[in-house]
């Protein structure tokens, strides 16, 4: 995948740029918003890591600037700016996620790996989800793994779409909370691993082989391999 | 040098005059107003005292000539002749003045070589100047009809109270002089007093300005205007103080808090750097090391949504929601927490609309069950309530764990405030502080009360209109 990052400050760019070419992308750099929205509109990219506060022209103005072109590419804003309303006012401007410095590297990679999956898997609409031999219906909203049918309460039911949704890749415990709870808020504790191990007391017990992954310093892996 | 001296003074003189100056102006407004008072005054007294000087001349005229009127009735034309002839060759007093004029107009006996313009005029009250070696001088007479067509006039020479009234004269010019200058001389304390006592306050402001925050403006306990604003600006200067104090007092904890675990984090690297760590032993460190780094970017985090919704106010175009749902969502969050704990949450709740952020209402309501959870025994009921009573939402979290001590009740909402007994366990100190912020944000309260044994939360806010 081609991605562009925008951003000023050289060690995050080259912090984002290591990661993502480690993670098999093509990433080329700006950094300021004019050469930015140049490279933007110029080339065609798969996703654009943009950060808010840009020399030259500022972040949100290249962003809006993008979506009044008409151009579509998922654009992940990084911020040093975390308020709710500094969010708001980011994903008005076009953004599709937001992600609030200092972050973790495994925070912006598995962003990064679900907007781009949203952009694949836009097009063709799904009534069933399949991770191994884990089945989701999302029209009878019944789970079922090797056949036999497991019981879930509904935000279980929620959580368990949304990791299976973005199966095979690394979820965080903050995206968790914004996609499955939608609230933005700062746990004190880490009230997500305790619905984790619940769910994966339903879906992994008496089967040898373990579906849900813990990741180590970053959050959570649904898939098949180990 | 004198004239250097003199210009000055004038250049003084007009700069008080033009000058903006509030002394200036109130030692002129003063003085003028004396010279005012003093000119009524003067004024007032010359007219009452010219008025009695009037009013016994006309009655000393007219005694005399209501005896002359008597003796001309008893002796006759010749008698009163006779008497008019002699008082005016023998005068008792030198400033009568009398004169009998026959029908005709003819001068028959007294003063006069011929008779004044205003005598021809028939009888009454009359006044004329008579010329004399002196000058001239006042006169005042009475014209009184006698048979015949006969007048007599007997009048007086108003010598003693154009005296009186040179004499006023004369010394008003002084009195005024006095006045004038007495009249400058208070305006001029008066003002040089309010200056001065404004010029404390001026120069007290102004250097708790430039820095020195813990001067204060002297107080004389005189209660006067000048005094309640010395106290006034006092008070305010102790407000400021108190909340720079709150700051360094928060800031200073920030730092310690902060640097507990920097230190931590150092000592942790250095080890890494030098001593011989196992392949695992190493991975292990490093984990820890990133463990530590997040916890202070989640409290450096904290820190500064706190101050953010610290400075956050309440507004009337805030957009309205329903409560309910939020505090069943965060119930709902916190439930496997509590039934991993053995811990019941029970939750009662009722429709409750705010104005506000829902994130931050979640956020509040998370803290308070965290807390709540962490620190109720094991076995025991966590309770969770929500309701309106009309005038303002209730929400209630209740626990039955060890509870805090009345004189710490208020001390937990400070940033960084952990009691001793909890030091060790997972935190940051600053939960209890983002929902007293986040309350006040919305216009509402929280309060810590007994829930015996335990304690329990409440938090008041101001629902939705309609």
């Amino acid at each position: 995948m081609r991605i562009l990052i925008v951003e000023d400050d050289p060690h995050t760019a080259t912090f984002i740029a290591k990661g993502l070419t480690e993670d098999g992308h093509t990433v080329d750099q700006a950094d300021n918003g004019r050469d930015g929205l140049f490279l933007a509109t110029t080339e065609s990219y798969d996703a654009i890591v943009l950060d808010r506060m840009l020399p030259a022209v500022d972040g949100l103005t290249v962003l809006r600037t993008l979506r009044g072109a008409g151009n579509a590419t998922p654009v992940l804003v990084l911020t040093a700016l975390g308020d709710v309303d500094h969010r708001v006012e980011g994903l008005r401007a076009g953004a599709d996620d937001y992600l609030v410095k200092p972050f973790a590297y495994a925070e912006l990679s598995a962003r990064i790996d679900s907007l781009l999956r949203r952009r694949q898997s836009a097009s063709t609409e799904t009534t069933e989800l399949r991770v191994g031999d884990l089945e989701l219906n999302l029209l009878t909203r019944e789970a079922r793994r090797a056949g036999r049918t497991i019981e879930l309460q509904p935000r279980e039911f929620r959580l368990l779409e949304y990791l299976m949704r973005q199966a095979e890749r690394v979820v965080t415990r903050t995206m968790l909370l914004e996609a499955v709870w939608d609230y933005h808020f700062d746990p004190q504790t880490n009230v997500i691993d305790v619905h984790i191990s619940r769910l994966r007391q339903k879906i992994d017990r008496h089967h040898p082989k373990p579906l849900l992954h813990t990741v180590r310093g970053a959050g959570y892996r649904l898939g098949v391999r180990e | 040098m004198a004239r250097v001296t003199a210009s000055a003074c004038v250049n003084r003189l007009i700069g008080a005059l033009t000058a903006r100056s509030t002394s200036a102006r109130l030692a002129l407004a003063i003085a003028g107003l004396f010279l005012l008072f003093y000119l009524l005054l003067g004024a007032g007294l010359y007219y009452a005292v010219s008025q009695i000087f009037a009013q016994d001349l006309h009655e000393v005229i007219r005694l005399d000539s209501a005896d002359l009127v008597e003796l001309y009735r008893e002796s006759g034309y010749a008698g009163l002749r006779t008497e008019v002839a002699e008082r005016t060759a023998a005068p008792d007093d030198d400033n009568a003045v009398y004169e009998l004029i026959g029908p005709r107009g003819q001068l028959v006996a007294g003063e006069f070589a011929s008779l004044p313009e205003a005598a021809r005029r028939g009888d009454g009250w009359v006044e004329f100047d008579e010329h004399n070696e002196d000058g001239f001088v006042r006169v005042v007479a009475k014209l009184q009809k006698l048979d015949g067509g006969s007048l007599l006039l007997t009048g007086r020479r108003s010598r003693n109270q154009e005296r009186f009234e040179a004499l006023v004269r004369r010394t008003s010019w002084f009195a005024l002089l006095a006045a004038a200058g007495l009249g400058g001389l208070i305006g001029w304390i008066t003002a040089r007093w309010v200056a001065r006592r404004l010029e404390s306050t001026y120069d007290i402001t102004r250097r708790v300005g430039a820095g020195e925050l813990a001067l204060r403006i002297p107080e004389d306990d005189s209660d006067d205007s000048f005094d309640r604003l010395a106290k006034r600006i006092n008070a305010m200067l102790d407000r400021i103080q108190e909340l720079l104090d709150g700051v360094r007092h928060a800031t200073d904890h920030i730092a310690h808090d902060l640097r507990t675990p920097l230190t931590r984090l150092r000592n942790r690297l250095e080890d890494m750097r030098d001593r011989h760590f196992t392949a695992d032993q190493f991975a292990l460190e490093l984990e820890a090391a990133t463990a530590e780094t997040d916890q202070l970017l989640a409290t450096f985090g904290a820190l500064l949504r706190l101050t953010r919704i610290e400075a956050q106010t309440a507004h009337a175009d805030d957009p309205e929601f329903a409560l309910e749902p939020v505090v069943l969502d965060a119930a709902e969050l916190y439930a496997p927490i509590a039934s991993e704990r053995d811990i019941v949450l029970d939750a009662q709740t009722s429709p409750c609309k705010l104005r506000g952020d829902a994130d931050q209402l979640f956020q509040l309501v998370a803290n308070l069950l965290d807390n709540a959870l962490k620190y109720a025994a094991s076995g025991t009921r966590v309770s969770l309530s929500l309701f309106d009573d009309g005038e303002a939402v209730h929400l209630i979290v209740g626990d039955h764990g060890a509870g805090i001590p009345v004189s710490d009740r208020e001390r937990v909402f400070d940033r960084f405030v952990r009691l001793e007994e909890h030091r060790g366990s997972v935190g940051s100190g600053l939960g209890l502080s983002l929902v007293r912020a986040i309350a006040h944000r919305h216009g509402g309260t929280i309060s810590l009360e007994d829930n015996s044994p335990g304690l329990r939360a409440r938090v008041r806010l101001p629902h939705a209109a309609g």
